[in-house]
């Protein structure tokens, strides 16, 4: 299971958040561009269609792949009342042929994107990632060096959480306090809620950029 | 209770009754009513006794522990309550006249029972006057040597100069609090609005972007549109291969069609049509598992595989494939024809290209005959609808290349041959690979076999074609991977024909002179068929006589 919320900033902005979440966070950022192929069974291979998720992370000198898997996530009136969005996810590392594995196990290609960006992986009241990646299509199949985002001018923001379902309050609490510190750049919410920009965002970017303007003593 | 008995040395009061030489300590003595009143001697002998009462129980304490035995608390409480009796009252007359040189504080408790020693004393420990000491000059550097009141002015000019600062640095922070709205106590000031237009805009690339991200639309392309780039990204261009006959690989939208027609001089298509008739072939072969499995009851030929540390040869010895590639510029990787094939059996071929006479130890009868028939029919029909159109002419000129190669012919060719001879796809390139007529005579013997065989139906292909491309997959099923000697593979070829259709061989002979002659080579001996080979390669003029020699030998 996972907890995840996501938020999009534009990307002039991006560079404060940058800042604002080092400080937050207090780890290294980490280059992230992860090269997804989202993969759809064919209808007659099982009851229901699946998707499944390739990710191939292209930033180590080794790439790696994982194999991932999003189901349904909770419903009800108490997921009504939670801010962040839990949901079942099962994900895996895999060896280098996984998508061959999956193509000859009948699914297609549906879709495949890349994300460019940057990342923070730390701890705080539970083991919160934080993702600020540019979104690009591939015009052509697979060529991800030509790949052009599919908006210029904005960036998605997501943060997620591994979570049980044992603990998944816990870890949605911190993913909320952790959230309101973000509050003066951008707004987030459960995938597929938009939020819009945050009106102080122009403002508090600048003065995360600035180098304060005080005089001295 | 703190006592603050003194031994009888405080400041009295009534200084002046008492005379004070000045070259002598001053001895000060009390009050002679208080001291009346007093009484320090009794009060000392009580105070020793009580001292004497206190530490008898403590010896107590210490002999119970010592034998650890319980004390019996009923004795030692009623010792404790005398004790604390006889104090209360000692300590009660001294209060009665204490006042008058006894500071006793009333009220110890935690906060200040550290500092009172302090108070108390009339002097600063050491080290504490001296820290005081230290500090006092730092602060009044250059100002000792001036007046009282002029220290006290310097120091207060400075101290209002560091609450000026203080002042300031407030006012600046406050106002740059404003300035941004970032203020966490009074919250922004200032909210900039965005128009109508621009928050439309936003809110449009904001659901592109969502929608995008987690539902994949606006990102999926179409499937003529889905040409896939010429050059892979790295981390998918081993995984995936490039190629027409990769139909399982790639997103089959319909873009990828099996057994496209081949590209001439490409070896790619060869390969890949090759790679999909051997698949299909293995896929047949498959049916029948127990036909399969006496393949592969072979002796432990250590040349089986070429880079495997079984093999006799150096671990690094590029296979047969490989050393095509060289000559053919192959890109393909090897292990994508490996990795297409299901069955584990896919190996590349050993080269014997260092052995060039294994004959002796790999030569095996053929236990193929019982296998043949049932899965080589099968396999040979197919073999032969997709071979005869993949090999053209451009075949004949790659073949032709190998014709010179003494090694190859001697090496390894056969051996594949032979291993492979239930794929019909493989044959083309191990013929291909020998050089001169004994390469026409091979090739076109296997070919002509493959109307029972697998074999390929190689008559398409001039005996003098050189080298298949160096992808193609060996690794179908039932091979016997020990045939690498090539007249090893070769006789059990033979002998599947011979002993499955003797006709099939007919063809051959109406092929050229040289095929004839290895029409006749029915079921040869490996080592006569080595001779054989060896004559071919020779004389290739001589094949029908040498051959037609062989014939009654090795019936079986």
């Amino acid at each position: 299971m996972e907890c995840i919320v996501q938020g999009i900033i534009e990307t002039q902005h991006v560079e404060a958040l940058g800042i604002l979440l080092q400080g937050l966070c207090g780890v290294q950022k980490e280059q992230l561009r992860i090269h997804e192929l989202c993969l759809k069974s064919v209808p007659n291979l099982g009851s229901v269609s699946s998707e499944v998720k390739i990710l191939c992370d292209l930033v180590p000198p080794e790439t790696t792949w994982t194999v991932r898997h999003v189901g349904g996530s909770m419903r009800g009136a108490g997921a009504d009342q939670i801010s962040v969005l839990v949901r079942t996810m099962v994900e895996s590392k895999a060896s280098k042929n996984v998508l061959r594995f999956f193509y000859a196990l009948g699914y297609k290609l549906d879709h495949e994107l890349l994300r460019v960006g940057f990342a923070f992986h730390f701890h705080r009241g539970a083991q919160i990632s934080v993702t600020v990646s540019s979104i690009n299509k591939m015009l052509k199949l697979h060529a991800t060096d030509d790949a052009v985002p599919v908006t210029p001018g904005m960036q998605l923001v997501e943060v997620t959480a591994p979570a049980t379902s044992e603990n998944y309050t816990e870890v949605v609490a911190a993913m909320s306090s952790f959230c309101e510190h973000l509050a003066p750049l951008l707004h987030l919410s459960k995938p597929g809620i938009s939020t819009g920009v945050v009106p102080t965002a122009a403002a508090a970017a600048a003065s995360l950029m600035s180098d304060g303007g005080g005089t001295t003593l | 209770m703190m006592e603050g008995v003194t031994q009888g040395q405080p400041q009295p009061p009534q200084l002046q009754q008492q005379p004070v030489p000045p070259q002598q300590p001053v001895v000060e003595a009390l009050n002679p009513a208080v001291q009346q009143q007093l009484n320090l001697e009794h009060v000392k002998i009580r105070a020793t006794s009580l001292f004497k009462a206190i530490s008898r129980i403590l010896e107590d304490f210490d002999a119970y522990a010592r034998t650890n035995t319980t004390p019996k608390w009923q004795d030692i409480l009623g010792q404790y309550s005398m004790v604390n009796l006889e104090l209360f009252n000692i300590v009660e007359e001294i209060t009665k006249v204490s006042k008058a040189f006894i500071v006793h504080p009333k009220n110890v408790n935690a906060e200040n029972s550290t500092i009172l020693p302090v108070m108390l004393s009339s002097k600063l420990l050491p080290e504490m006057e001296t820290d005081d000491n230290s500090k006092k000059d730092q602060l009044l550097q250059g100002l000792q040597s001036l007046p009282v009141a002029l220290q006290i002015e310097k120091l207060k000019t400075r101290i209002n100069m560091v609450a000026a600062a203080c002042e300031s640095a407030e006012k600046v922070l406050s106002e740059t609090r404003k300035a941004y709205g970032f203020g966490a106590r009074q919250g922004p000031t200032i909210t900039p609005t965005l128009d109508k237009a621009q928050a439309a805009k936003i809110q449009e690339q904001e659901n592109l972007l969502r929608a995008a991200v987690n539902y994949g639309e606006g990102l999926r392309i179409s499937g003529d549109q889905r040409q896939m780039a010429l050059a892979l990204p790295m981390h998918l261009a081993d995984v995936l291969n490039v190629g027409p006959g990769m139909q399982n690989l790639v997103d089959t939208s319909g873009v990828y069609q099996k057994n496209t027609p081949i590209q001439t001089n490409t070896i790619s298509a060869q390969n890949a049509l090759l790679q999909a008739t051997g698949a299909q072939l293995l896929a047949r072969s498959a049916a029948s598992p127990s036909a399969a499995t006496s393949f592969d009851n072979t002796t432990a030929s250590p040349l089986q595989y070429a880079n495997s540390p079984r093999s006799g040869t150096n671990m690094n010895t590029p296979s047969p494939q490989q050393q095509s590639q060289q000559q053919q510029q192959q890109q393909q990787p090897q292990q994508q024809q490996q990795l297409l094939q299901p069955q584990q059996r896919a190996k590349m071929m050993p080269l014997s290209q260092h052995h060039p006479l294994l004959t002796q130890q790999q030569f095996r009868q053929s236990s193929m005959p019982g296998l043949g028939q049932t899965q080589l029919d099968d396999l040979t029909g197919q073999a032969q609808q997709k071979f005869q159109s993949l090999h053209g002419q451009s075949q004949l000129q790659q073949f032709s290349q190998a014709l010179g190669n003494h090694q190859q012919f001697q090496g390894r060719q056969l051996a594949s041959i032979g291993g492979q001879l239930g794929q019909g796809n493989l044959m083309s390139r191990h013929l291909g690979q020998f050089s001169g007529a004994a390469n026409t005579a091979l090739f076109n013997a296997a070919q002509t076999a493959q109307n029972t065989q697998m074999i390929p139906n190689m008559s398409a292909t001039m005996p003098s074609q050189s080298l298949l491309p160096p992808r193609v997959q060996f690794g179908l099923s039932g091979t016997n991977p020990q045939r690498t000697h090539p007249s090893q593979l070769l006789n059990d070829q033979i002998f599947n024909m011979g002993g499955t259709n003797q006709t099939g061989m007919l063809p051959l002979q109406q092929q050229g002179g040289s095929q004839s002659a290895f029409g006749n080579m029915q079921q040869p001996n490996a080592q006569t068929f080595q001779a054989n080979m060896v004559a071919l390669q020779n004389n290739p003029q001589n094949h029908q006589t040498a051959f037609s020699q062989q014939r009654p030998q090795n019936q079986q």
